[in-house]
């Protein structure tokens, strides 16, 4: 089986006053369609612009190396320009930030929002567009849907936005979802709840999930596989049972030891 | 370094820090804006040596409550003692002479520390306010201070940007050292820290803690931060606490119904330990009242009429474990 997302050698550099400062340095794996992947790493590891790279988000001061690609779907994404990317995002690639404050847009409507999405990737009919809104905000879970279609950002809860992005991200049933951090602002009940969500929503619709994380309890909790990343490097790629159990990288069993455990009653 | 003296006889026995009643209100932001219970009849004790954990989500009263017991912001209704005397009575120079006993590390060490001050300035400060050392004296305890919270003593003339984030909260730590308090309040204090930072950090606090004999509130939201620190651990919940218990009592054997839901939510620390969880109802926002703060959620079998008819009291199931849930202690659970 061909994988469904393929990173090929990925390095990225950011330019500032000093020169140009690597951030990621030669990274290579590949995701299976439905499969969850974990991308676990400290702050500065290089995780998110992995994950900046594929979405081709990353800032202007940053730069691509040639030599790599990023294969999605029989194309590679980092050769694709910008018109046929934003059509590949949305539609083929959802995507799910730390900050749903700062993803959503303030002066638009929530409901409005998810319905966008529908609208820019062809649905002519702006009813129908409501309609699978409304229907999407349901199934995430977003208390009284029909209600809160009308609602600001700043009237919800930092949970309720973050179903509002994942109704964004999984509208259109896209083949991969790239979460870099989704519950990291997240109270623990919350995040238990729009964690079961994605696993819930990702065995319905078959999507693939690279899930960026500092949290090695979110990775034993969701994924199936794990990609420990340390200064710009993939220092270890293993299935997270194994990774727990039979860390092979020093720095794996470092991260490891250094995870606070709840040591729970009987 | 001497303690400053008590200024009445009736101190140096029970807690250290006691609460009673407190209740702490205010306005919401904005025109118009509703008044907000941020903390509603919180009671509790601290004994000399003790790490007292406040735990709970965004919201539910816990930094309130420590910003009243420190007088950073005011009470509406309570008492707050602190050896023994009248924290609320406290004017001018016997405030400021008790604001150097009681010390704070904040969670966020890129916002906390003046930018531009050196490192030198920043741990030095209070020594210089407090009048308790200067020029040389003061450098040198600076450069002791640095060596105790394990930063190079060349750091004198760094700025906070220049410094890690790791590095930064052990700057805030010695800061808070400087003036030699015997109560610290760390609020969130590790919560911004890379998981390897964070466990050096939280050693580091756990041997100031026992070198200097300090008395410690310990503010998080991670529960498994708090196991490793804490002696007695208080969970609260809209403004109130629902449970207090030592803390090898509470994580062994959670009572209330909020405690377990959310001990229960906490992500497993290993991937054979995958397990269903209890669906606790998503937070509608709506203040409950009279009743039971958390009974809009409550996932108790025995949930009835009574829940919504009173906010029920902590009650003493055993020795030291509280529980604000009838249902449980009729139970006797």
């Amino acid at each position: 089986m061909t994988p469904l997302l393929a990173v090929e050698n990925l390095r990225v550099a950011y330019l500032d006053r000093a020169g140009a400062r690597t951030a990621v340095g030669g990274v290579s794996f590949a995701i299976e369609p439905g499969e969850i992947v974990a991308l676990v790493g400290e702050s500065g590891s290089g995780k998110s612009s992995v994950g900046l790279a594929i979405m081709g988000l990353l800032p202007d001061h940053a730069r691509v190396a040639p030599g790599g690609a990023v294969r999605f779907e029989g194309r590679d994404l980092l050769a694709t320009p910008e018109p046929q990317l934003r059509d590949i995002r949305g539609r083929r690639i959802g995507m799910v930030f730390q900050e749903p404050a700062a993803a959503l847009n303030p002066v638009m409507r929530v409901g409005d929002q998810v319905a966008e999405v529908a609208i820019v990737h062809g649905e002519r009919s702006t009813a129908a567009a409501r309609a699978r809104a409304v229907e999407m905000l349901n199934r995430v879970g977003l208390p009284d849907a029909e209600r809160r279609y009308r609602a600001w950002p700043h009237e919800l809860s930092g949970g309720m936005r973050q179903r509002v992005m994942l109704a964004i991200a999984l509208l259109l049933r896209p083949a991969l979802v790239i979460a870099d951090e989704p519950t990291s602002a997240l109270d623990v009940t919350v995040q238990a709840q729009v964690l079961r969500l994605l696993l819930e929503l990702q065995r319905e619709s078959g999507t693939a999930v690279l899930l960026i994380t500092h949290d090695l309890g979110v990775v034993a909790e969701t994924c199936s596989r794990a990609l420990v990343m340390r200064g710009g490097q993939v220092v270890e790629s293993a299935a997270v049972d194994d990774l727990f159990h039979a860390p092979q990288h020093a720095y794996t069993r470092e991260l490891l030891a250094a995870m606070p455990r709840l040591e729970r009653g009987p | 370094m001497t303690r400053p003296e008590a200024d009445t006889a009736d101190t140096g026995h029970g807690p250290l820090v006691s609460v009673r009643g407190l209740r702490v209100a205010h306005r919401a932001a904005g025109f118009g804006g509703r008044p907000v219970t941020a903390v509603e009849d919180v009671s509790f004790d601290i004994g000399r040596g003790e790490t007292f954990a406040l735990v709970g989500e965004s919201g539910c009263g816990k930094t309130t409550t420590a910003r009243a017991l420190l007088r950073l912001i005011d009470a509406s209704a309570g008492t707050l003692r602190y050896d023994g005397r009248d924290l609320a009575a406290l004017r001018g120079e016997a405030l400021r002479r008790q604001r150097r006993r009681m010390q704070i590390v904040f969670q966020d060490p890129y916002t906390s520390l003046n930018p531009w001050h050196t490192v030198g300035d920043i741990v030095g400060e209070g020594l210089i306010v407090h009048g308790l050392a200067r020029g040389d004296a003061a450098a040198a305890r600076v450069g002791a201070l640095l060596d105790e919270v394990g930063l190079p003593r060349d750091y004198v003339t760094r700025r906070p940007r220049d410094l890690s984030g790791g590095e930064r909260q052990r700057v805030a730590i010695a800061r808070a050292l400087a003036v030699d308090p015997e109560f610290l309040v760390l609020d969130e204090a590790v919560s911004a820290l890379d998981v390897t930072t964070q466990a050096q950090v939280l050693a580091l606090i756990a041997r100031l803690r026992d070198a200097r004999h300090l008395t410690c509130l310990f503010i998080a939201h991670n529960l498994a931060v708090v196991q490793q620190v804490a002696t007695t651990v208080a969970v609260m919940y809209r403004g109130r606490i629902v449970e207090q218990a030592p803390a090898h009592g509470l994580f062994a054997r959670p009572r209330h119904p909020y405690t377990r839901a959310l001990l229960d939510a906490v992500p497993v620390s290993d991937p054979r330990d995958r397990h269903t969880r209890v669906d606790l109802p998503p937070d509608a926002g709506a203040a409950p009242e009279p009743g039971c703060p958390f009974h809009p959620r409550c996932p108790h079998p025995a949930k009835d009429a009574t829940c919504r008819a009173a906010a029920p009291p902590l009650q003493e199931l055993e020795p030291g474990h509280l529980v604000a849930c009838t249902k449980v202690t009729a139970a006797g659970l």
